[in-house]
């Protein structure tokens, strides 16, 4: 429900603004209004101006905006771990903060720099480390000599290794060795030892066939290649006891230094809020005043705070909310425990404007009833209703799945009601096993009288949506729209009795006055609507006709429940029978979940609330403390 | 008589095809530029959801046309 609103001044002495705007801030129940339209009459506009802060509170402003961009830049270096929140006012002691700021910055800055560089070198030295994990086994049964030379290459492709060792053969003939063996990352590394004569040339002819040979950092220069794998480990476990050693270092400063530090952006951030909420202050020479917005519940707990805080110098008035008010004023939902689940369905919605409806309740209301009304069977809503609770018993502490297993719960015990209404338990195992009979309708048989049932069930919703609509109106005063909203009900009613009596489920003798209501009621739907007034009554009708769909996605799971108990029992094995027909009734379940909800909500979402229900709200968005990370 | 029940028959499965079809086309399109969108904005999941499902609108009607061929309303 929309939670009523009242548009209030909070006014009071000067040199009081501070505390009053921090007091203001501590309760958090209280929009404060940018502009002055509508709060300050025209005689007062010659007395009241903006706030302009003096030039101490604007020198604070910049320096604290300075620090804090410093302290960000200070933590932004420091590693994300849980601290246990600072309770202190760091205001006394901010001037030896802030030279401490300068030195830890420094040291952080430098440790973070070092730490990037370790990590950029070790990712480079990941890519020979890959090679070399690779040549390693096969440098084993070799002996190094200074007449020989090796050189290692990458292969992508496993076919290219033929292709280079038949171009070997005819460079160097048979003195040459080419070994290979599959590296962690698909390729193949090579390594082939040569004579060092014969080194640049195979080097070059590699080069030319675009077979790039593996060329180590400059670090690396002046070692031999069994040597270089050395190295690699060498500078590999001497870079990560480095990146240790630094962590370590920032994760011990973090523990000493992070709380003070979050705290003191904690009260800088407290202190920028206000100097950001006075730019939404007016003040004459000795006065200031606040407008916003707040709950009309909340009004009297904050005039009895405003009053004890600053003993009767500070005043909270009610103003007279204006009709040109209506348009701007904040929305809060608030909706009682049965409903709010629902809210997790008119969440995805644009919130609604303040002179109309909260679609909760409606949908609370309509969603399990509609539900019911498809499903429509006492078995599936047993088993649904136990395995949501399950699930909600196991998954209580995530809100939407919680939500949405409430609602199951809800639509479930509809769903028994109708089956029994139905006469159906599994299909007709019910009737099989104890005798269930329909105490309303059957709804695999009696089609036409169940899309009767549907299309009224529609009559009824629709015109409760457009009556909504019309009061809507009649709240904003727009007359003519008013009228249009309310001949427009009467035209579908006449035109749905029209069609009744033609169909004959009402008298003949109705036929002739309901013609004479329709040719009544369309001039004046066209003078107040306009030419196109009337295609909205088509579309209204043709709103109607989509309620049949309670009729058509039920009876698809009727039939499907029917195919599943006339299956097992074709099989003639009580096993087979039970595992068949359970499937079945499982699958059948599964799709009645599913369906009926998305097709009760597009029932709600297209149909219904697109008669009452504008969009175009705001937030109700409070002057209040930034939540603590 | 028995060509009247294959014409009523052919009428019904005509009212319930097309506006299937129909029905079929439009979801393909909505849903290949749902998942477009749920590429960029997960959190529009339920609106495609019930945007997919807006077109079944014809293949109800369809299906309320067929039932009337049928069963003679």
């Amino acid at each position: 429900m929309i939670v009523r609103m009242s548009k209030v001044e909070v006014a009071g002495p000067r040199e009081l603004l501070e505390k009053v705007l921090s007091l203001l801030r501590d309760t958090g129940i209280l929009e404060i209004e940018p502009t002055s339209i509508g709060f300050i009459k025209k005689m007062d506009r010659a007395y009241i101006d903006s706030y302009l802060p003096d030039k101490n509170s604007l020198s604070e402003k910049l320096f604290l905006e300075d620090f804090k961009e410093r302290i960000d830049e200070l933590l932004s270096y420091l590693p994300r771990i849980v601290i246990r929140g600072g309770y202190f006012q760091p205001q006394a002691i901010i001037d030896t903060i802030n030279e401490t700021l300068q030195k830890h910055l420094l040291i952080c800055r430098g440790l973070y720099r070092k730490k990037e560089e370790l990590q950029k070198e070790l990712t480079e030295l990941s890519r020979y480390n890959i090679f070399l994990d690779a040549v390693e086994p096969l440098l084993a049964g070799l002996k190094e000599s200074s007449n020989l030379d090796f050189i290692g290459l990458t292969l992508k492709d496993p076919d290219a290794e033929d292709l280079l060792r038949r171009a070997l053969t005819h460079l160097a003939g048979e003195r040459y060795e080419l070994m290979t063996s599959n590296a962690p990352d698909g390729t193949r590394a090579g390594l082939i030892t040569v004579h060092k004569n014969m080194s640049d040339r195979i080097k070059r002819a590699l080069s030319d066939k675009n077979i790039p040979e593996m060329k180590f950092p400059s670090t690396f220069g002046g070692l031999t290649f069994v040597e270089k794998i050395g190295f690699l480990k060498k500078r590999t476990t001497e870079i990560s006891d480095e990146l240790d050693m630094i962590n370590m270092q920032l994760d011990s400063f973090s523990m000493k230094w992070g709380t003070i530090y979050q705290r003191v952006k904690e009260w800088i951030d407290e202190r920028l809020s206000l100097f950001r909420a006075t730019a939404s202050v007016f003040v004459t020479r000795m006065c200031f005043f606040i407008y916003g917005w707040t709950a009309s519940d909340d009004v009297m707990k904050l005039r009895e705070q405003l009053n004890d805080n600053f003993k009767g110098k500070v005043v909270l008035d009610e103003l007279d909310i204006e009709e040109e008010d209506l348009d701007r004023m904040p929305v809060i939902l608030k909706n009682p425990a049965y409903f709010k689940p629902f809210e997790l369905f008119t969440r995805i919605l644009p919130l609604p404007r303040y002179t109309s409806y909260d679609p909760t309740p409606f949908i609370a209301i309509f969603f399990p009833v509609f539900f019911g009304m498809i499903l429509g069977d006492a078995g599936y809503g047993l088993f649904i209703i136990m395995v949501s609770f399950i699930i909600f018993r196991k998954f209580r502490a995530k809100r939407n799945v919680a939500d949405a297993c409430r609602i199951l719960m809800a639509a479930s015990l509809y769903c028994i009601f109708f089956g029994i209404l139905y006469g159906e338990f599994f299909g007709e195992f019910g009737h099989t096993l104890f005798g269930l009979e329909p105490v309303f309708i059957e709804r695999r048989t009696a089609v036409i009288p169940m899309l009767y049932f549907a299309v009224s069930v529609g009559v009824v919703h629709v015109l409760i949506g457009s009556f909504l609509g019309f009061i809507t109106a009649v709240h904003r005063k727009t007359g003519k729209e008013a009228v249009l909203k309310l001949m427009h009900i009467l035209l579908i009613i006449a035109i749905l009795s029209l069609v009744a009596s033609l169909f004959g489920l009402f008298p003949a003798l109705m036929t002739k006055p309901v013609i004479l209501a329709i040719l009544i009621i369309t001039p004046v739907l066209l003078f107040t609507g306009g030419l196109l007034a009337p295609l909205e009554v088509i579309k209204s009708i043709g709103n109607i006709i989509s309620y049949a769909r309670i009729m058509a996605i039920g009876l698809t799971s009727v039939l499907l429940a029917y195919v599943a108990n006339h299956l097992a029992g074709m099989t003639g094995d009580i096993i087979i029978g039970t595992v068949v027909a359970g499937l079945l009734h499982l699958l059948n379940i599964i799709i009645g979940i599913f369906s009926p909800t998305i097709h009760s909500l597009r029932l709600h979402y297209v149909e219904f609330f697109n008669k009452f229900i504008e969009a175009g709200g705001r937030k109700f968005e409070p002057f209040k403390k930034e939540k603590r990370i | 008589m028995n060509l009247e029940k294959v014409l009523t028959a052919f009428a019904a499965a005509l009212a319930m095809g097309l506006p299937a079809l129909a029905t079929a086309w439009a979801q393909s399109k909505i849903g290949a530029a749902g998942a477009g969108t749920l590429a960029e904005k997960p959190e529009l999941s339920a609106t495609i959801i019930v945007l997919v499902a807006i077109p079944e609108t014809m293949v109800i009607l369809g299906f309320v046309v067929a039932s009337m061929i049928l069963f003679g309303v």
